[in-house]
Parts: C-alpha cells; sequence; structure tokens
C-alpha cells in the first residue's frame, strides 16, 4: 500500500448515551465520575466508539478492589479505581479522570515518564518497589512511597496503545519501619552505657541517623540555676544560633520556648525570623518549617529538660509523629534517669565495702566480746521462760525463738573463738585417759532424738576396746558432734552409724551416713576452713563451713587422722584414726580421768538439728502460726513480694514483717520453689536469702534475670555474708539490692520499698514498650537466634490463635501448614523462615494455619536486633492478616492474567486453549480438560498441553464429566483431586475440570476465583467465537473475490494480508483467459487494508475483469476503470498493472496504473524491468488517455508481477526493494514456479514479517505443456505435433528438439505398448516444463513395464539406450499404480 | 490418426531400387514400413532423407533387413542410427552424397 489511513473495524457513527452507560457498568462512584467525564472531547472519544480492548481494560480496572491506574490513547487519558482514589489520587479526584496522564501526575512525570515510556516502547511491563515520590495530594509536596508495577494495554489489534499501573501505597509502612528501626536502636545499647554524656552521645548517633525523620534535634536539660544547658544536638554545625549552648527557662526572647517544656507540655514552634535561617535540611530539600518541643518527663518530678525536634516539613505533624517524638524524647529521659541511678547505686556499692572492712576489723577484734553479752541474754532467758512461757503464750513463743537463735549465735560464736585460738595456736588440750567407746556411745546418743525424728536409723557399734585413749573431752566432743550433725543435715533416709573398734595400736572411730555423698572432686577441699559445697540438697545449709576444719584440728591435736570416703549419692564414711596411750602427747598437758561429760553447747548442736526437721518438737508449739511454705499471705496491699528463706524463723519473721507493712507475701523455702513461683506470678519483688539449698539466692536471681518473663523481676538479697566480694557478686548477679544480716526490720522495709518504686520507674520504659506492643494492631514476636519464638503480643495470638501460655515456639512452629497436605505453603514458610533467621531484616508474606486450623496470610516485616539484657542477637517482628488483601490480589491477579490471554486469542480455539492453560498455571493441576457437550455424537475434549478424545477418558471421569454438565452453570464443584465448573459455550455447554492431583486442597477462595475466571471466560470464548465466524465470512469472501480458482498453467501467485486475523486485503492478482486463447494478467493493491479495502478490491477486481473480456486492450481497460473508480468510494489511488499475454508467443502488451514495474529474469541470467506503459493510479483523472506497451518474454524466462508491499520497506528507496526482487527472481529461475514464488515470500520477508498486504504473481513462458492420451498407437503423431510446437516456444535448436523428440516419442511408445497389452485405451500422460537453464519432461501411464518382454524385446532396448542417450537423466519409477519415466534435458 | 508416412520405391539404373521414405516412422507406421522392405529384392537403398522422425520402432524394422539395405540419412536422424550401432553394419550416407563405389 502507498498510504495507511486508521480504519476503525468496530463501532458506530451515532453517539448514543445508552451504550456509553453499557461501558460503565460495575457501580460505584468511580463509575459514574467516569461516566460523567465528556470523553468526547479526549482523544479517546465516546466510550461507544471505544474498542473491545479498552473496554474491558476499563472494567478490569473500576471493578478491582486493588489500587490501580491506566491510561489510554495517544495522549495517555487517565482512568483509576475507587481504590487508587482513596488511597492515592487525594484531591485530585475527579478532575483526574479523562485528562492526560502527564497533567494529572506532572508533578511526578520526570519519575514516572520514563517508565510509562519504556511500557509503551518495549510492551516491557516495569517493577518498582518502594519508590519515593512527593505527591501534591493534599496540597502540599508530601512524602510518600508506592510499590507499582507498569504494564502495557493493547488494542483490539495487539499494538501497545496504554498503561496499566497496579500501585500499593507503601508510605506507612516505610515510615512506620524508619521509626521503628531509630526507636529499636535507641533502645539496642543501653547496658554499656555507664554515664549521662555516654548516653547523649549514644542517643544523638543513633537520632543522627534518622534525617528524614529528625533533620534536626537538640537535647537541652534544665539545671537549677534556671538555665537549660544544651547537652546534644543532631544535624547543627558548631556555633547555629538555633541551638545555642544555653537558654533562660521562661525568657520570652530565647531561641526555644522552654518553659512549656518545664511544665510537661509540648510546644510546636513555627520556624520563622532570624534564628532560624540556614537550618539543617536533614535529607530533604528544604529545611523544616516547624519544630516540636517536647519534655524530657521525669516521673514525680520536673522534667529532665526537652528536646528540640525539627520536623520532616514533607509529613503532617499527626498523631503518629508526635508519638514518635516523644518515644525519642522517653527513651532519652529513660536514659538519663537511668544513667543517674547507675551512678546513685555505684555511690551505695561503695559505701557498702567501706561498711564491710569496717565490720571485718570490728569482727576480728572483738567476736569474743559477744560471749558474755550473750551469756547475760541466755541466763536470764532461761529464767524469764520458765516464768512466763508456762502462762503468756505468744511470749513464750517469743521467747523461744530469742532462746533458740541465742543457742545458735552462741555455738557460731563459740566456733568462731574456737577458731580463732586454733589459727594463733592459742588451743591448749587437756588430755585425759577415757573409755572412747563409752564416751563415744554417750556422745551418739544426744543426737538419737533428732536422727530419729529425721526418720532415720542410728546404729552404735562401740564395743569395748580394752586400752584407754588419751582425749581432751570437750573437744572431742566438737568432733563427735559436728560429724554426726553433718551426716543429719546430708541423709534423708537410710541409717547413720557410729563405730569404734581397735586396730594394731590404734583406735578408729568410724561415722558413716547413707546420705547424699560428697562428689569426688570436692574431696580433697572437704577439711578446708571455710569450705563449703554449695547448691547440694540438704536440711538447711546454715553453717560456717568451720566444722569439719576445727575436726580436723582437733583430731590432729590428739595425734590423730581424719579421712573421709564417699561415693556421690551413696553416703560418707569419716574414719579417725587415735593411738592409744599418751605418748604422742605433750606431758603437761595430760590430766587424770575425771573431767565433765557433757559439754555446755551440745544443746546447740542438737537444738540447731532439730530446727531443720519438719515439724520439729522443738519448734513445735508455733508451727501452726508460720505459713505452710508457698502459701500466700493475703494482704489488702496489691504489691507482692515474693521470700524465699531455708530459715523457718526468717521466713516466718519476713513474712510477717512485710505482710505488716502492706505487702502481699508468698513465702517459699529454697531458690528453686522461688523461681516456680515467680515464673508462674510476677512480684514486685523478691527477697531472697543467699545461702539456700537446691537453688541458691544468687542462682536464683541469675536464673531470674534469663528468663524474659522474669528477667525484670527486682530482687534483694539477705545475707549473712558481709564483705565487699559478697556484695558486688550478688550485684553482679544482677540483684537489685544486697541486704547483710542481721539488719533492723525499719531498714528492710526502706530497702524494699525504695527498691520497688525503683524498679517501677526503672521499667517504666518496659511496662509502656509492653503495653505499646501490647496495643499494636499488628501481631508482635520476638525470636532468638534460633527462630524460637520467645514473646508475643495480644494481636499474635488474636490471629493465629496461639497464646503466650504456650511460649517458647521453638521451629518447626505450629502455625506451619502442614509439609503433607500443603507440601508448597510448608516450603514457602521454610523459606520464608530461613531468611528470618539469616538475614538483617526482611518482609515476606506467607500462608500460615491458625490454631483452629484454618488458612490465613499474613505479611511479616522483622528486623534482627540484640537483646539489650542479655546481649544475645534476637529478631524482632511483626505481621499482618492479609489473607483478604491476598486473596483479592490473586483474584485480581489471575483475572488480569486470564484476561490478557483471552485477549490474545484470535480463535474460540485458542481461547478455549488459553484458558485451559491459565487455570493449568494458575492450580499448578496435574491436567485441565474443556469438555464441550453439544451437538455433535460425543462431547469434544481439549486439554491444556496436549490432544484428548473422549472415548480416551476413564469410564469414571467420563461420568463424572456428565454429571458436571447436568449441573447448575458457574457453581464451583471440587472433590478432593479436583473441582470443576459449567459454563456456557458458543457450541454447547462447556466443563472445564482441573485435576488438582493430591496436592493441595481447594479452598473456598478457590472455588470463589474458579466461578470469577469461568465468569469471564464464558464472555470471552462468545467474542472469539464471534471473531471466527466474522473471519470465515471474511475468508469466504475473500476466496470468492480474492483471485481464479485455478490459473493458468506456467503461473504461481502468493498473497498474504497484512491483517490478521483476517485474510482479506485491499491487493489482488487476476488472470482471465480471454476468448482468443490470450490471457488477462491483472495485479492490483488498494489503498487501506482489512475488510474496507477488500471491500473495494473485490468491486474493483471484478469491473477489471469484465472490461478485459469486453475489450482486452489494457490500456482501455484501465481508462474505463478510471471511471468505474471515480465513482467508488475508497478506490481513488488504486495501483493496477494490467496485461495481456499470448501464451504461444510470449507476447505482452500491458499498461500501468500507477503500479511498480513487472521485473523479467532472462533464462541467460538478465534481468529487465517492464517500465512502460505507466501513468497515474486510478481515478485520478478519469478521462485522461493511457499508454500501453509491448513486451515479448523471451522462452524460459520468467515474469514476476507484484504489489508494493513485496518490495517497500521503511526507510528503504522502492528501487532498492525492487531490485532485491529481481535479485531473488534471477536465483530461482531454474526452479519451479511455486517453488520460486515461496522463495520470494520467504527471503523478501522483513524480520517481523509483511506490514502491508502482498500479491504476487509469476509466469514462466511457455507455460508446461501437459497432454493427455489413450494407449494407442495412433495417438503418437498428435502427441509429437504438440510436443514439437511446445519445444519450439522453448526455443531449441532443431538437433535438440529432435532428440527431445525421440526420447519422449519412446517413453509414449512404451506406455503404450502397456497400455496395449494390459488395458487398451487407458490413459497415458506427457508433461514438459520448461526451467531456464533445462526442460523436465515426464511419461506416466497406468501399465508396469517388463524389463524383458518376448514380443515386443527386440527394439525395446533400443527405446531406452535412445532416451539415455537423448537426454541427462532418465529415472523410471513404477509402482502399483503405473510407471513414471522421468527425463531432464539441460539446454546448451 | 496415424502417422503421416509415405514411400516410393523406384529402379535405379545400375539395378539398385531406391526406396525414399517421408513422413514420420513410429510403431504405428513401422509396419508399413517393414512391408515394403520385405517386397524389395535385391540391394536396396532407404532414403530416409524426407523423414522427419525415426525412433526405435523403425530403426529395429531396418536392423532386420540390414543385410541388404545401405541408408541415406539426414543430420536430423543421425544421432538415432549412431547410438543404435545400426550405422556399423549397414552403409551410411548423406543426402547428396554419391553412392558408394
Amino acid at each position: 500500500m502507498c498510504e495507511v489511513t486508521e480504519v476503525r473495524v468496530a463501532g458506530s457513527d451515532d453517539g448514543d448515551d445508552s451504550s456509553t452507560a453499557d461501558v460503565f457498568v460495575t457501580g460505584g462512584d468511580v463509575t459514574r465520575d467516569l461516566a460523567a467525564v465528556d470523553w468526547s472531547a479526549t482523544p479517546l472519544g465516546p466510550p461507544a466508539e471505544w474498542p473491545q480492548s479498552l473496554q474491558t481494560a476499563v472494567d478490569i480496572l473500576v471493578s478491582s478492589r486493588f489500587s490501580m491506574w491506566m491510561a489510554w490513547g495517544p495522549r495517555l487519558t487517565f482512568f483509576c479505581n475507587a481504590a487508587y482514589r482513596r488511597d492515592t489520587l487525594g484531591r485530585k479526584y475527579p478532575w483526574a479522570l479523562g485528562r492526560p496522564a502527564s497533567e494529572v501526575w506532572a508533578e511526578i512525570w520526570d519519575d514516572i515518564g520514563p517508565r510509562i515510556d519504556t511500557v509503551l516502547s518495549t510492551g516491557q511491563a516495569t517493577w518498582d518497589e518502594g519508590l519515593l515520590l512527593y505527591l501534591e495530594r493534599s496540597g502540599y509536596p508530601e512524602e510518600s512511597y508506592h510499590t507499582f508495577s507498569y504494564s502495557p494495554l493493547r488494542d483490539d489489534a495487539g499494538a501497545v496503545v496504554g498503561m496499566l499501573c497496579v500501585v500499593r501505597e507503601d508510605t506507612e509502612r516505610v515510615i512506620a519501619e524508619r521509626r521503628m528501626t531509630t526507636l529499636r536502636d535507641l533502645g539496642s545499647d543501653p547496658s554499656v552505657v555507664r554515664t549521662e554524656q555516654q548516653m547523649l552521645t549514644f542517643t544523638s548517633r543513633q537520632l543522627g541517623r534518622n534525617r528524614r525523620d529528625l533533620p534536626f534535634t537538640a537535647t537541652y536539660l534544665f539545671g537549677e540555676d534556671g538555665l537549660a544547658r544544651k547537652a546534644a544536638s543532631t544535624g547543627f554545625a558548631d556555633g547555629h544560633p538555633a541551638a545555642p549552648a544555653e537558654l533562660v527557662v521562661g525568657d520570652a526572647a530565647s531561641v526555644w520556648p522552654a518553659a512549656g517544656p518545664a511544665r510537661d507540655e509540648p510546644v510546636v514552634v513555627d520556624l520563622k525570623g532570624t534564628p532560624f535561617t540556614g537550618l539543617p535540611t536533614g535529607d530533604w530539600p528544604e529545611p523544616p518549617s516547624q519544630a516540636l518541643l517536647v519534655p524530657l518527663l521525669q516521673p514525680g518530678a520536673t522534667p529532665y529538660g526537652f528536646l528540640v525536634a525539627g520536623l520532616n516539613r514533607y509529613r503532617p505533624l499527626d498523631d503518629t509523629y508526635r508519638g514518635f517524638v516523644e518515644l525519642v524524647a522517653g527513651h532519652i529521659a529513660a536514659g538519663i534517669g537511668s544513667a543517674r541511678s547507675y551512678r546513685a547505686q555505684q555511690r551505695r556499692a561503695e559505701e557498702l565495702t567501706e561498711l564491710d572492712r569496717a565490720k571485718t576489723v570490728f569482727f576480728s577484734n572483738i567476736s569474743h566480746e559477744f560471749r558474755t553479752p550473750l551469756t547475760l541474754i541466755m541466763g536470764p532467758l532461761e529464767d524469764l521462760r520458765s516464768r512466763v512461757g508456762a502462762t503468756d503464750e505468744r511470749a513464750g513463743q517469743d521467747l523461744d525463738v530469742i532462746h533458740r537463735n541465742g543457742l545458735r549465735l552462741g555455738k557460731l560464736v563459740n566456733s568462731l573463738l574456737d577458731f580463732s585460738r586454733l589459727e594463733a595456736g592459742r588451743m591448749q588440750g587437756r588430755f585425759e585417759p577415757v573409755d572412747l567407746s563409752a564416751v563415744t556411745t554417750e556422745l551418739a546418743g544426744v543426737f538419737r532424738s533428732a536422727i530419729d525424728k529425721a526418720g532415720l536409723r542410728l546404729d552404735v557399734d562401740t564395743p569395748p576396746l580394752g586400752r584407754q585413749v588419751h582425749l581432751d573431752r570437750g573437744l572431742w566432743e566438737k568432733v563427735i558432734f559436728n560429724l554426726l550433725s553433718n551426716a543429719l543435715k546430708f541423709t534423708f533416709e537410710g541409717a547413720i552409724t557410729v563405730a569404734v573398734r581397735a586396730d594394731h595400736d590404734q583406735a578408729v572411730v568410724t561415722v558413716e551416713d547413707t546420705g547424699i555423698g560428697v562428689p569426688e572432686d570436692e574431696l580433697p577441699r572437704l577439711f578446708q576452713r571455710f569450705h563449703r559445697i554449695e547448691n547440694v540438697r540438704a536440711r538447711s545449709t546454715e553453717g560456717s563451713g568451720i566444722g569439719l576444719a576445727l575436726a580436723q584440728e582437733i583430731v590432729s591435736m590428739h595425734g590423730g587422722t581424719i579421712t573421709a570416703d564417699s561415693v556421690a549419692g551413696e553416703g560418707s564414711t569419716f574414719t579417725i584414726l587415735l593411738p592409744f596411750g599418751s605418748a604422742h602427747l605433750p606431758a603437761e598437758s595430760l590430766i587424770p580421768a575425771g573431767g565433765t561429760t557433757v559439754a555446755p553447747d551440745a544443746s546447740a548442736y542438737v537444738q540447731e538439728a532439730l530446727r531443720w526437721l519438719p515439724d520439729s518438737t522443738a519448734t513445735g508449739s508455733r508451727s501452726a502460726q508460720e505459713p505452710p511454705s508457698g502459701l500466700q499471705v493475703a494482704s489488702t496491699g496489691a504489691t507482692r513480694v515474693l521470700v524465699a528463706d531455708d530459715n523457718a524463723d526468717m521466713r516466718e519473721y519476713l513474712t510477717r514483717l512485710l505482710s505488716d507493712a502492706g505487702y502481699q507475701v508468698t513465702a517459699v523455702i529454697d531458690g528453686q520453689e522461688a523461681l516456680e513461683a515467680a515464673r508462674a506470678t510476677t512480684f514486685d519483688l523478691v527477697v531472697s536469702d543467699v545461702m539456700m539449698p537446691r537453688l541458691d539466692g544468687l542462682a536464683l536471681v541469675a536464673a531470674l534475670r534469663e528468663d524474659p518473663r522474669t528477667a525484670s523481676m527486682p530482687a534483694l538479697l539477705l545475707s549473712a555474708r558481709a564483705g565487699q566480694e559478697a556484695s558486688i557478686e550478688g550485684l553482679h548477679a544482677g540483684a537489685d539490692d544486697y541486704l547483710i544480716k542481721p539488719f533492723a526490720a525499719a531498714e528492710l522495709l526502706a530497702r524494699v520499698r525504695a527498691n520497688i518504686e525503683l524498679a517501677r520507674l526503672r521499667t517504666h520504659q518496659a511496662r509502656w514498650r509492653t503495653a505499646l506492643v501490647d496495643s499494636l494492631q499488628e501481631a508482635f514476636f520476638v525470636c532468638d537466634a534460633d527462630g524460637a519464638v520467645i514473646e508475643i503480643n495480644a494481636a499474635f495470638t488474636e490471629i493465629l490463635g496461639y497464646g503466650s501460655e504456650g511460649l517458647p515456639y521453638y521451629p518447626v512452629h505450629p502455625w506451619w501448614p502442614d509439609p503433607v497436605t500443603d507440601p508448597q505453603g510448608h516450603q514457602a514458610v521454610a523459606d520464608a523462615f530461613a531468611t528470618l533467621v539469616g538475614q538483617s531484616s526482611g518482609t515476606y508474606t506467607i500462608p500460615v494455619t491458625h490454631r483452629d486450623g484454618h488458612r490465613l496470610w499474613a505479611r511479616a516485616a522483622f528486623s534482627q536486633a540484640q537483646d539489650p539484657d542479655t546481649g544475645q542477637a534476637v529478631i524482632v517482628g511483626t505481621f499482618r492478616d492479609v489473607t483478604a488483601e491476598h486473596y483479592a490480589i490473586q483474584r485480581d491477579n489471575a483475572l488480569a492474567s486470564m484476561s490478557t490471554r483471552l485477549a490474545e486469542a484470535t480463535t474460540l480455539a485458542d481461547a478455549l486453549s488459553a484458558a485451559l492453560s491459565e487455570l493449568k498455571d494458575l492450580w499448578r493441576a496435574e491436567a485441565v480438560l474443556g469438555v464441550v457437550f453439544g451437538d455433535g455424537d460425543e462431547p469434544a475434549v481439549s486439554q491444556a498441553g496436549a490432544s484428548l478424545r473422549w472415548q480416551d477418558l476413564s469410564d469414571e471421569r467420563r461420568r463424572v464429566l456428565t454429571e458436571l454438565w447436568d449441573g447448575p452453570l458457574l457453581a464451583p464443584v471440587s472433590d478432593h483431586t479436583w473441582s470443576g465448573i459449567v459454563l456456557e459455550h458458543p457450541r454447547g455447554r462447556l466443563v472445564l475440570w482441573i485435576d488438582l492431583g493430591t496436592r493441595r486442597p481447594f479452598t473456598d477462595e478457590d472455588r470463589l476465583l474458579l466461578s470469577l475466571l469461568a465468569g469471564h471466560v464464558g464472555p470471552s470464548l462468545t467474542r472469539a467465537h464471534q471473531i471466527d465466524q466474522q473471519r470465515e465470512t471474511a475468508v469466504a469472501l475473500q476466496r470468492a473475490i480474492l483471485g481464479p480458482s485455478e490459473l493458468p498453467a506456467g503461473f504461481a501467485v502468493r498473497y498474504e494480508p497484512a491483517t490478521q486475523p483476517l485474510e482479506v486485503g485491499g491487493d489482488w492478482y487476476d488472470t482471465v483467459t480471454l476468448p482468443d486463447g490470450r490471457i488477462g494478467i491483472v495485479v492490483g493493491d488498494c489503498v487501506g487494508r482489512g475488510l474496507p479495502a477488500a471491500a473495494v478490491m473485490g468491486q474493483l477486481r471484478s469491473a477489471c475483469r469484465a472490461l478485459l473480456l469486453t475489450d482486452p486492450r489494457p490500456a482501455q481497460t484501465l481508462m474505463a476503470l478510471d471511471r468505474f473508480a471515480a465513482k467508488l468510494d475508497g478506490a481513488l489511488c488504486t495501483t493496477v498493472f494490467c496485461g495481456v499475454l499470448d501464451p504461444v508467443t510470449g507476447h505482452l502488451s500491458y499498461s500501468t496504473a500507477g503500479h511498480p514495474p513487472g521485473i523479467i529474469a532472462g533464462s541467460d541470467g538478465s534481468t529487465a524491468l517492464l517500465e512502460g506503459g505507466r501513468s497515474l493510479p486510478l481515478g485520478v483523472r478519469p478521462g485522461r488517455a493511457r499508454p500501453a506497451a509491448e513486451h515479448t518474454i523471451p522462452a524460459r524466462a520468467t515474469l514476476l508481477l507484484y504489489t508494493d508491499g513485496l518490495v517497500e520497506r521503511r526507510r528503504r528507496s522502492l528501487d532498492e526493494g525492487i531490485e532485491r526482487a529481481g535479485r531473488v527472481l534471477h536465483d530461482g529461475r531454474a526452479k519451479p514456479v511455486e517453488d520460486l514464488a515461496g522463495d520470494l515470500m520467504t527471503r523478501l520477508a522483513p524480520a517481523a514479517g509483511y506490514d502491508d498486504d502482498v500479491a504476487l504473481l509469476l509466469y514462466r513462458h511457455p507455460g508446461p505443456l501437459e497432454v493427455s492420451f489413450p494407449a494407442e498407437p495412433a495417438e503418437l503423431g498428435r502427441v509429437r505435433k504438440a510436443l514439437r510446437s511446445w519445444l519450439s516456444q522453448c526455443q531449441l535448436d532443431t538437433l535438440q528438439a529432435q532428440n527431445v523428440l525421440v526420447a519422449a516419442g519412446e517413453a509414449c511408445a512404451n506406455a503404450v505398448e502397456h497400455g496395449h497389452r494390459d488395458s487398451p485405451g487407458e490413459i497415458v500422460r506427457l508433461r514438459a516444463e520448461a526451467f531456464a537453464d533445462r526442460l523436465h519432461l515426464s511419461v506416466a501411464d497406468t501399465g508396469r513395464w517388463k524389463t524383458a518382454d518376448a514380443s515386443s524385446g527386440r527394439h525395446r532396448g533400443h527405446g531406452i539406450a535412445f532416451m539415455r542417450a537423448m537426454t541427462q537423466n532418465v529415472t523410471i519409477t513404477t509402482t502399483a499404480d503405473g510407471t513414471t519415466v522421468d527425463m531432464q534435458i539441460r539446454i546448451v | 490418426m496415424p502417422t503421416q508416412f509415405s514411400l516410393g520405391p523406384h529402379k535405379q539404373p545400375d539395378g539398385t531400387t531406391v526406396l525414399a521414405v517421408s513422413g514420420e516412422i513410429d510403431m504405428s507406421s513401422a509396419p508399413a514400413l517393414a512391408a515394403a522392405l520385405e517386397d524389395t529384392a535385391g540391394r536396396l537403398v532407404v532414403d530416409l532423407t524426407a523423414v522427419e522422425y525415426l525412433d526405435s520402432a523403425g530403426i529395429a524394422v531396418l536392423f532386420d533387413h540390414a543385410h541388404h539395405v545401405e541408408l541415406v540419412v539426414p543430420e536430423l536422424l543421425a544421432p538415432v542410427v549412431t547410438v543404435s550401432g545400426l550405422g556399423e553394419l549397414v552403409t551410411v550416407r548423406g543426402p547428396g552424397a554419391a553412392p558408394p563405389v
């Protein structure tokens, strides 16, 4: 075609309003507003004229709940849906509808324009995630983030004419994450921050990293002198007037109004005027226009100071922004509070150390002085008990406590004195000869009642030894009592055995128990002073650690040894060896026999031992009053205190003291119970003894600190162990305070109160955080480094159904999809989990299973962080339930994808196949069938990716499909392994059947999606069917008008229309056999393409044909056609070649109306153009005479006629194209014309295919000769005549012509002979075809040659010899159908 | 339509019979040629100068009479006579050339 004009295939001229309404059928405001746009004023024109593709695109757009906009047409006219209006468009709605997109988004056109250009020029979709755009939708440039994809929209012809943008606004998320990061960073490292200045430096570094939300900050702290001093700032250069070093609080002239924050009131300051010029801009082009001053709150006091925060001018100062700045200030305030309280704590620790040192000096100097006051206490006390105890029960109980503890104190003092005497070498033994068995039996007897009470057996095996042993009886008692006391303390069942025997010259005393034993590695240190085995099961941990050391010293004074054997878990045996006689003792220490019998402190040992035992008789009278272990003592106060002490007196005392002070007290007997209680319930304070069996106070505190649930529970340790190291050890373990026994009740209460309050202050931030986290709409979780979930909030439980009582949740977490029923979902979560523990931050969307079993989709975001308490890496994340959103997106994507694929389909079969493969992809199905139950004998089966027939299906499947067909339309039906739906198909009902395999359940969401998709497929099939029908009609029409159904011999033609799928266009060729045997040849090209051009072409072609038959002169024919064309719409400027060919002589007379010249390729390799007879295209000058030209086509030359689509290329001259066509013609001159026509179409085709209609016509002169004759000898002469005449047209020389004649004659004679013999009168066919360089002859009959035929063999040999001699290549092919002789004759 | 064919036998002064053949000799006309050769005794010169077509059917007839014929063969027919080997059995002259002595 010479020119291209736009042709509108669909649509109509009348702009009728009812069709406008048809376009906008989906309800809602946007649809109404779209309908109200004056579309005729836009390049798109009235909606009724919109192409189907635009209507479909608009329909998809407005019906989607996902935010989208699109642009269409030359000026990218803007459309959007309700979600986009709500999320992004803001005040621009409805102004934006129907406007050019570049106008709607003028302010960001620099960003998005190039992306749209890319989509339009390449047809490739773009993808941007979280792109920062400054939108002016709220009256000011606003920081916003969008994740969006631009994808191409195509018109009905498949050209990209617009774009669709699917967009999600991420502004809230991006900004929230950014602020969360700052808050998290602020809280990331307080453990190493010690001083206020370190803390402020750290804080400034963190704030300086978020220059978007905080372009600048300054922190001022109030002093006592009425000034506020700058403690830190970010963003400011040194000496900036807006960040002075000092401010006078209350001075109206100062830069910042500090009076507001001093009264706990935040203040917003407009940054105008002198001090505020040249402010830091942060990450933005412009500096803040406002600053927010927030107080640094100090609980119960005036603020520490205030924070000046420069505000991002591209975001509104809304509640979340204000809340963020306040949280930042809260962090700073908490940091200041913590630094200051740490400083105070440090001072106190120093004081304690000093105190302890003094105490040690004091003890070592005057401990022996205790004995006097103790004696004076105990003496009168005994007296008082005997007098008062009987009459006043309450006083008696108190006196018992005093008495018991007086005894214990006395024993400890004695031990200390003994020990210091031993240490000083001042202890002098006084040894008298005794009966060791008797003495030892007597001493063991003292312990019998206590041992019985403990449920143990005391075995005493002390046979008389017959010899005496020298002992200091007082010291010996200490040895035996210490050993028995130890045995009782560590033995819970079995027996304690005391035995005495003689072994040569030594007496052997053993004390054996069946107790817990001593671990092997502890044995060597067993007799070390003050050595105690920690954390073993014992009746009590009371003790000084000097008992065994003392015993060893004493035995050694006696010249003996003491050893211990023990197996852990089985028991211990202490063995004492004492020499008989006195030779080993200093003579001056020997005294005669007859001293005291029982040591004065024996009762102290026994009393003490009895206190370890439950329900002790010694304390029986008041056991009713002591609260049972673990029982809460009800109290009006809400403050809860946990008391842990293994000493019943102390436990009772503390409980009474604290209850009386209004605390709610829970008392337990050791660290283990305390830990369990603390994990079960929250306490405001734990008061614990340090020395306790099972789990001691230090271990208890450490365990509390390790567990996030109890890490913040304050703990106060009580211990008799004074000294710097002990208190530092306690504080190191994490105790908040350390109180040394003895203590005054008032001091304890003061410490308890102080610690509770301090903890409340300290945990204020933590409590706030907990409250904040619990108030989050999003689920919040914290994982440890291994992925175990260790903290969750209320929303987490709400969304997933798993509560904090089940913590920790170890991976694989219970909400992962089942690996058996949903392996893909399981894998998706496993992959996401790998990123969770493997990356520093990220987001993902995963399927999860609620505790009740239903499926959810969650979008999670996580970051690695460091636990400020433990320093361990943790993962902090949030997620929200995006199930609805997920399915909506999935639906929209599936619908859009399905629509796209259906829109690309051009036939009904294509459309169905596209729908099937889309369904297959979407559900990753094993197979998808489409079965049409139409009018045919059996249902027509289609399958995605393979062909299948109804009878190939199993009986069961056919039964299922037939049942589905009988069911209601568009109602999905599914089973475990398949799902199906029925919809209307142009040829009947269509059953879509999806084979899901065994892999996944088909959920309600899937069913909804399937019915939506089926709803789209139905109309698309109808549309494709309509296109099919249109095309069939058009093709039938075209075939009727395009060209002759049978071409004369020697011709070959090709036709290819530019407009797919219609196979018609404006080009044509024609041949007309004229009455005189000549052939009219016409090749033409109407302007335009598609159906309208084809209609014009058909009329011109018919007219031209009729005119040629009437008057076979080309020039006259074209002149007559001029007049016709002038009256025919669209015929103007048609180009035509019209010629009349004499097939015998090759003479061609022709005339062309503006048509490109024909090309002739000669047998000699020359090419020539038919350049004569040229004049204007049709109808341009009707009535003007047209010239004609003559040309004789040489023998074996090839003529090419064509339309310009074959040769015309953009940016190339027509001559170049003609020359190229000439070369291809020349190269193919030795090929059959059919093959040559194919070559021309292939070799001249542009890479992207022809973009214009192409018609071409080839003729080789002379055309092939075809003669059929009956197999009779008499026919041969006639055949020869015809062949002779054709050979002369081929211009062969006489001699070669004669040779060809003989060769052909022999072949024909053979055929006639067979015909004669087997089936007389059968037809023999001779065909001769000329090529540039050779002839091809073939003779075909229906008989079978016999090589040695007796009846005719004599000269048949000559016949074949002649054929071979006269031609270049003879092949004889015999089949059941007959024999064919082929011969090639090279032309010299 | 039978092949055009005619025979013109006449005696030469030396007693040699000259048979002048014209037209086309193919399987339809060869029997007539054969008959004419049968009817002529003695040396025979077959003059093919006016023959436009001769194929293996005619050659076969001439082979049968090779012992007593000489041929006058025009250029057009020479390939057939040569290829068939007939030229090696019989005396062949061109048109207008003197008869062999």
